[in-house]
């Protein structure tokens, strides 16, 4: 049974097959062709059309200039273009730019006061042994006042997404910098905590603040960096950022 | 279109020469389809300084298996004379279907006009020329 667009569809089918580039059109000449009624059209289109190809073309116009000499040429579809060997290498070096272009921006976006310092102690970090530790057992979060207290380190407070864990053992140092740093070893996953001075301003000396945890890898070590109250915190371990991650996702309440 | 050959070749002149001048300002046809519907246009502004169709119910008749026997038995110029006495846009659809150049989307493109009413006209078309057709070679004649 023919839809009212198939029998529409079928009222102008093209006389000749090589004519017809549409999919419901074909669908259409496939149904049509089982009744008798189009089977008498097409007859009846290709008597006409033969008669029409019988009419005799003068000799003068048969011999006129090919109207694709008047024809502008046809648009390059994006396929040919893309065969191009210029384009094609056009292309790769717009692609290769955009990738070192994008992957600076994330490095640059990822950047944040101190992060030299992160960096330096997560080497640190990757050849410290605890044994070189004050064996220290206690929660990670009542350090700050052993800190104060002993060191006169203030705001050296471990933030509440890690105050939690249970401690092995702390070290106060100066680094290569002259910089105090407070390095703390806990139970969990074997994490290391750092806490240094946070990056000044070189001509005002005013500290530069930044809010949000920020992630650094280095040599198959992770870590993340929180600045609070002038002094840096940071959580390492021997893993990816995602081990990290779960500790700073959401605030403790 | 318009069953005169001296009238045809005359706009066939000028739509090339239309066709070069379009080139020669830098801005060619297109595509092929431009010499079609030039040429339709020509060809209706040149059958719109004589006589025109009127647009009449002609008679309708069923489109019989014997139809080809019946119209080996007609000269192109009766073809010729009969689409071009046929009311536009029905003239237009049933010169360029019977061509047997486009596919449908091209058809439409050049006599302007929707899949339903192309449809409708070239349905039409048939029909009445089969009337036509039975007429003029009455079956027992085939």
């Amino acid at each position: 049974m023919l839809s009212r667009h198939q029998r529409m569809l079928l009222q102008c089918a093209p006389i000749s097959e090589a004519r017809v580039n549409d999919r419901d059109m074909r669908v259409a000449l496939h149904r049509g062709r089982k009744t008798e009624e189009f089977a008498n059209q097409q007859n009846f289109d290709r008597a006409l059309a033969e008669l029409v190809r019988s009419i005799p073309i003068p000799q003068e116009l048969k011999e006129w200039v090919p109207p694709e000499a008047f024809l502008s040429p046809p648009p390059r579809s994006w396929k040919r273009l893309v065969r191009n060997p210029a384009i094609l290498a056009t292309g790769i070096a717009i692609a290769v730019i955009a990738v070192v272009a994008i992957s600076h921006l994330i490095d640059r976006m990822n950047q944040f006061p101190g992060e030299p310092t992160a960096r330096r102690l997560l080497t640190l970090a990757s050849s410290t042994h605890s044994m070189l530790l004050d064996p220290v057992k206690t929660n990670a979060g009542s350090l700050g006042d052993l800190f104060f207290m002993k060191h006169r380190l203030a705001h050296y407070d471990v933030p509440e997404e890690f105050a939690d864990l249970q401690t092995i053992g702390t070290r106060v140092f100066d680094d290569e910098e002259g910089q105090r740093v407070a390095q703390v070893w806990v139970v969990e996953k074997r994490m290391q905590f750092f806490l240094f001075p946070a990056e000044r301003d070189a001509k005002t000396g005013a500290i530069q603040h930044f809010n949000d945890w920020r992630f650094i890898d280095q040599e198959g070590w992770s870590g993340v960096v929180k600045e609070q109250n002038g002094v840096c915190f940071m959580a390492t371990l021997r893993g990816r950022q995602k081990d990290l991650a779960p500790y700073v996702a959401k605030p403790k309440e | 279109m318009l069953a005169d050959a001296r009238k045809a070749q005359e706009i066939f002149h000028a739509m090339l020469r239309a066709a070069a001048q379009h080139s020669a300002d830098g801005e060619p046809p297109i595509d092929r389809l431009w010499f079609f519907r030039e040429a339709r246009e020509r060809c209706l502004e040149a059958s719109g300084q004589g006589l025109q169709a009127e647009e009449i119910d002609l008679e309708k008749e069923e489109i019989g298996a014997a139809a080809p026997q019946q119209i080996a038995k007609l000269e192109a110029t009766q073809l010729a004379i009969w689409i071009s006495a046929a009311p536009d846009p029905q003239r237009s659809a049933l010169a360029l279907f019977y061509l047997d150049e486009f596919d449908q989307a091209e058809l439409l493109a050049i006599t302007e006009s929707k899949p339903a009413e192309l449809a409708k006209l070239l349905s039409n078309g048939r029909h009445e020329f089969q009337a036509w057709l039975n007429a003029t070679v009455p079956l027992a004649e085939t």
